[in-house]
């Protein structure tokens, strides 16, 4: 039996129990049916350990139910950042790390035979040469170090402190401690706290949605992909089925949701001719295509065309669906409401900021409509929800969407006995 | 291929690695640089304390046989003292990913609540020779309200700096403010935090107001004050803003039964993620949680549980229920029913 350790090799594996925890937090031993109750026991006791402060344990009639209990308005970072700092290293790893750093601090410029010289002399550590060289090619490709050629020699030096820069821009420490909360990719600018021993006693974010760090990887790979303008195949496994298959698109744009804070991969899928949208965290790989391959010069050559198009698109994409059931282009919905002004002018201003341009008219004192062409007016249902207290009426082009909305209404009646609630 | 892949970029010839899961990161490095850097004599419970305060909760079981046996060979051992082996001055320099997401920061309309634009054209030449990761058009935040805070307004980034400094140094301020009613409100505050709403795209300052042991707690939108000025007033404890958002939360939160159609149990759960609660499977599809709140969340979250429609079934609080069966009611009224029920 192998001995527990905090620290992973892989996340991958971690990733879908933290994030199950985290999301629904009320499953017990027996509901984590995806391997053995040992692996289960490890991860739980290894996420127990990373969010120490965080797990909260209830007791029901199944069993205990291990739960992460989060607020987002009460941190002033996000605690699953954690997870991302668990690689397992070797006892070298650490040791090289710590010494060939301190002394370059002090020795700029040295070559692999240099280093572990000094690491002999001045630390009493043995190491070989090629291990040496090995760690410093690794560091040069981590960005931490610089490597040289001086005539045949190749020197290594740390790269730059940026200390000095930090002093002299105190307001860029402040910016840090704001980003790693407020835009993706938090999780770097968080390492960057850690190096600097930055804290942030000054920003909150409020509709932060802390889980989607767990995506953090694939979001880089994709957003490599969209940088060099490359086509990529992507292997997914659905979060509804777990069903798996495999996609090859040009990844165009991030999709985000700021109510949810889901984010989807909108990108172009040459063999259907559509844009798509795509779950990150249905996404399990991502595999650039042979940057000389034919089929991916073919695709990126018009990735600004498709790029440009899905901008154009824009207007008409309520959520991130680019077609409806109906089959047709787009659809129409017209919702009248009932607004007293100026007391309830809010709403209006709701229907403004919240609408993406839909167009509003005052069609008789105190009620207006709103309207709008979409592709996928499906999509639109749990906005219109958002106003049900002052809506006169709904239509839409789709006859499926009109019904679901005033079925889901009725059922909300009668989930509420409405009819007979205010009858005293 | 592994489960990730290492992303490599080429650029000037060069093989970066820009793996966010490297050892670099790693809490343990950081719990060993903060002893290495320090060239103090520590006991074994003085090293146990500093591993407890960086590190996770078993990490102490790893690392102090690891130091104490010498393993690591780092420290130096005199007597019951260990002591760093390294000269100190050492530090770790920035990955190319970190430079990478400095550099794509420095790109946001935001920095400039920070640093003026000849500060943001410097550091971005600083860092000349990293990639950014992405660029201002790289997120599309779909929904996302349209009527965001103007972050490049003077007046607005003047009141962000000074209302920063105000936070770091405890200092009163004097705001003049603009009330949702358009009236003037004139108060003397203590100004907490500055809070940034992703979904409104606006800044709120949370600041107490005075008598600092008896005043509650405020929300400001940055864009509706009109004036900000120091107070030559320091307070001098740190006001613990949590206890004061805890006592905010109602006793009572709301209950919510999820029917688990549509994939609503994700959708609830993902949804309401960035709120405190607690959820338990009582039935075979449906589920009962409860998320806790305050008076300022209270609409919000009112319209976020209509927008589920009959997939959520609130049952309490009583206060709640009546706002949810209030808005149903007035709906009923309305008629709009035709007949395709």
């Amino acid at each position: 039996m192998s001995e527990f350790k905090e620290l992973v090799k892989s996340f991958a594996k971690s990733r879908e129990y933290v994030r199950d925890f985290f999301v629904y937090g009320f499953k017990t031993r027996e509901d984590f049916n995806r391997k053995s109750t040992r692996t289960y026991d490890n991860e739980r006791r290894r996420i127990e350990c990373w969010l120490q402060g965080f797990v909260k344990q209830d007791y029901t009639k199944k069993g205990k139910n291990i739960s992460l209990a989060i607020d987002s308005n009460l941190l002033d970072t996000n605690p699953l950042f954690r997870v991302w700092k668990t690689k397992s290293f070797t006892d070298n790893d650490l040791i090289l790390h710590f010494t060939l750093l301190d002394y370059l601090a002090q020795n700029p410029c040295c070559s692999a035979e240099m280093l572990t010289d000094a690491l002999n002399l001045k630390y009493n550590l043995l190491f070989d040469v090629q291990t040496v060289r090995r760690k410093c090619n690794a560091y040069v490709k981590e960005g931490i170090f610089i490597k040289t050629k001086q005539g045949k020699e190749i020197k290594y030096s740390a790269a730059k402190d940026f200390t000095p820069l930090f002093h002299r821009y105190p307001a860029f420490r402040q910016a840090i401690t704001f980003y790693q909360l407020a835009e993706p990719l938090g999780i770097i600018g968080n390492t960057i706290m850690d190096n600097f021993s930055m804290d942030n006693f000054s920003f909150r974010v409020k509709h932060s949605f802390f889980v989607h760090t767990l995506e953090d990887e694939v979001l880089l790979e994709l957003l490599h992909a969209m940088h060099s303008k490359e086509s990529i195949s992507l292997e997914l496994c659905s979060t509804k089925n777990q069903n798996k298959s495999t996609r090859t698109c040009i990844p165009l744009q991030i999709f985000t949701s700021t109510r949810t804070g889901r984010r989807f991969l909108c990108a172009y899928q040459p063999k259907s001719k559509r844009f798509n949208c795509i779950r990150i965290d249905s996404i399990k790989n991502v595999t650039p295509l042979p940057p000389d391959s034919q089929e991916n010069k073919d695709f990126s050559r018009l990735w600004d065309e498709h790029q440009s198009n899905l901008i154009k698109n824009h207007p008409y994409i309520w959520g991130v669906s680019f077609q409806n059931t109906d089959k047709t282009h787009l659809q129409h919905v017209k919702l009248t409401l009932r607004i007293r002004e100026p007391e309830e002018h809010y709403i209006m201003e709701r229907l403004i900021r919240e609408g993406k341009d839909g167009i509003i008219t005052c069609i008789a004192p105190n009620t207006y409509t709103y309207e709008k062409d979409i592709f996928d007016a499906n999509e639109m249902l749990p906005w219109l929800r958002t106003f049900i207290g002052r809506i006169v009426n709904f239509t839409c082009s789709s006859p499926v969407v009109e019904r679901r909305f005033f079925q889901d209404l009725q059922k909300m009646y009668d989930m509420y006995d409405i009819k007979n609630a205010f009858r005293d | 291929m592994g489960y990730y892949y290492i992303a490599c970029l080429f650029v000037i010839g060069m093989d970066i690695n820009m793996n966010l899961f490297s050892e670099t990161y790693n809490c343990y490095y950081q719990i060993m640089k903060e002893i290495l850097k320090d060239k103090s004599s520590f006991t074994l419970d003085e090293l146990r304390t500093k591993i407890s305060c960086h590190g996770f909760e078993e990490s102490l079981l790893y690392i102090i046989p690891k130091l104490s046996s010498g393993e690591w060979s780092l420290l130096k051992k005199n007597g019951e003292l260990y002591c760093t082996k390294l000269s100190g001055s050492f530090y770790v320099p920035l990955t190319t990913l970190q430079k990478s997401y400095l550099k794509t920061i420095l790109q946001d309309k935001k920095m400039q609540l920070f640093l003026d634009e000849p500060s943001i054209t410097n550091l971005t030449t600083m860092l000349k020779d990293v990639p950014t990761l992405w660029d201002n058009d790289t997120f599309y935040y779909y929904d996302r309200y349209s009527d965001g805070d103007d972050f490049t307004a003077p007046a607005y980034k003047k009141h962000f700096r000074m209302l920063l400094a105000a936070i770091e140094q405890k200092r009163f301020v004097d705001i003049d403010y603009t009330s949702p009613s358009r009236n003037r409100v004139h108060h003397h505050y203590l100004p907490c935090r500055l809070e940034y709403s992703i979904k409104n795209n606006k800044f709120r300052l949370l600041a107490k107001t005075l008598p600092l042991h008896k005043g509650g707690l405020e929300t400001l939108n940055l864009e509706r004050m009109t004036k900000v000025e120091f107070l030559d007033q320091f307070a001098e404890n740190t006001v613990d803003l949590n206890q004061l958002i805890r006592s905010s939360y109602y006793k009572e939160p709301v209950c919510l039964h999820i029917y688990n159609e549509r994939n609503a149990l994700e959708r609830t759960m993902l949804h309401f993620a960035n709120y405190e609660k607690n959820t338990t499977k009582i039935g075979d599809n449906l589920y009962e949680c409860l998320i806790y709140y305050n008076k300022m969340m209270e609409t919000e979250l009112l319209i976020e549980v209509l927008s589920f429609g009959p997939m959520l079934k609130v049952l309490g609080s009583e206060h709640f229920l009546k706002q949810i069966k209030g808005r149903l009611y007035r709906q009923n009224r309305l008629e709009c029913l035709p007949n395709h029920t």
